[in-house]
């Protein structure tokens, strides 16, 4: 209950997935069948038709299913059905986690967008280089940052201070998880912006 | 920073899906074997069967349905309020103050609405940040804040992070206690579409 206990346990929670929309819609999917089956049986025993097949007839279907179903057919809607069942496992393993960096601070959780650590960067390599936005693209990703420039055409670009000043950038925001930074500049030049 | 039991969800979507699988597999092999397919003629005939008899033994005196029958609606009824609940488990958490306070001589109770009028004033003549939200969340028996802002495009989220830590410093002496506190900057609709701020 510390309050750094208190700090980790909202990062983790903030940086990844609760499942929770799969697990509305499992639910849902679910419910779904089982309140099928429930009318039917209510309607099996008030006398009245069933809803396309009746609980019992669907559990006999079931049980003759692989001696009247053709072998290619219950091969393929195996698969199907296996595959479903695979997604919900990874589900339920993989880390999920969302594109989000924390940032260190000793007093609160900071959870940041990727997007928004991309812009900062961009602009930052933006100004340092006197090029135009749209001469940088950055991508964070979880455990590197890629940025891309394009030199204007005919300009010698500081490669050296670029690289210190996205480096000091990428520094300054004191991400909790190490990226590797890598920068680069590419040959064809920018004409006209 | 909502309260959903995220064990929970993993590990009932873990079970289905293992359950889904050998289902999968089983109709699979079916489907490839001769055997598997006769095998599963064989048994689910007898089950069927035996199904029969015992729907049979147990009859309702005077109609035809059995109290198999009924308790087969009962236990679906109860995975379906089982399954509603684990819906329901999903989100939750918000509350309406930030600190309480149980002396003596009464309760003292934060409103989370002071806290968000503070930083919300605090935050919006800041031309990095486009637009704030605040909202108390419980965090392990005790109240969180969370909040939130949109980035202006380029912003530098380590300005945004002091700027908004020094309000909680604020916030801190305020209400004389360390609330567990959320900072979330984001990107949105308006980070795309508000122009860059190019001077500091």
């Amino acid at each position: 209950m510390s309050h750094s206990s208190n700090i980790r346990r909202i990062n983790r929670r903030e940086t990844h997935s609760s499942r929770a929309v799969a697990s509305v819609v499992t639910a849902a999917i679910l419910l779904l069948a089982i309140l099928w089956l429930v009318a039917g049986l209510v309607l099996k025993a008030t006398g009245n038709a069933a809803l396309l097949v009746s609980p019992a007839e669907l559990a006999q279907r079931v049980a003759l299913l692989a001696r009247n179903t053709l072998p290619a057919a219950l091969t393929g809607g195996g698969i199907v059905v296996a595959i479903a069942g695979l997604v919900l496992v990874l589900l339920a393993t993989l880390g999920g986690t969302k594109p989000r960096h924390v940032i260190d601070n000793p007093r609160a959780a900071v959870v940041v967008d990727n997007e928004v650590l991309a812009a900062a960067i961009s602009r930052t390599a933006c100004q340092t280089a006197r090029l135009a936005p749209e001469q940088v693209s950055t991508r964070v990703g979880r455990k590197t940052v890629d940025v891309t420039v394009h030199p204007s055409s005919g300009l010698k670009l500081d490669e050296a201070a670029l690289k210190e000043a996205v480096d000091a950038e990428v520094l300054g925001f004191a991400l909790q998880r190490a990226v590797t930074l890598r920068v680069a500049i590419t040959e064809k030049g920018a004409v006209g912006v | 920073m909502t309260t959903t039991n995220r064990a929970l969800n993993r590990a009932v979507l873990g079970v289905l899906g293992v359950a889904l699988i050998i289902a999968g597999a089983l109709t699979a092999a079916a489907g490839f074997s001769a055997d598997v397919a006769n095998d599963w003629t064989r048994i689910g005939t007898q089950a069927w069967a035996w199904t029969q008899q015992q729907l049979g033994s147990a009859r309702i005196p005077n109609t035809s349905t059995s109290w198999w029958t009924v308790a087969v609606f009962g236990v679906l009824l109860v995975a379906a309020f089982l399954l509603v609940c684990w819906i329901m488990s999903q989100g939750g958490g918000r509350t309406n103050h930030v600190g309480r306070h149980e002396e003596s001589d009464g309760t003292t109770t934060v409103e989370s609405g002071l806290a968000a009028q503070a930083i919300k004033d605090a935050l919006s003549g800041n031309e990095q940040v486009l637009s704030t939200a605040v909202q108390a969340w419980r965090i392990r028996g005790t109240d969180g804040l969370k909040i939130s802002v949109q980035a202006r495009k380029g912003a530098s989220p380590r300005d945004v992070t002091l700027t908004i830590a020094e309000l909680v410093a604020g916030l801190d002496a305020l209400l004389g206690e360390q609330v567990p506190v959320l900072i979330r900057i984001k990107a949105g609709a308006r980070t795309r579409f508000a122009r860059t701020e190019r001077v500091d």
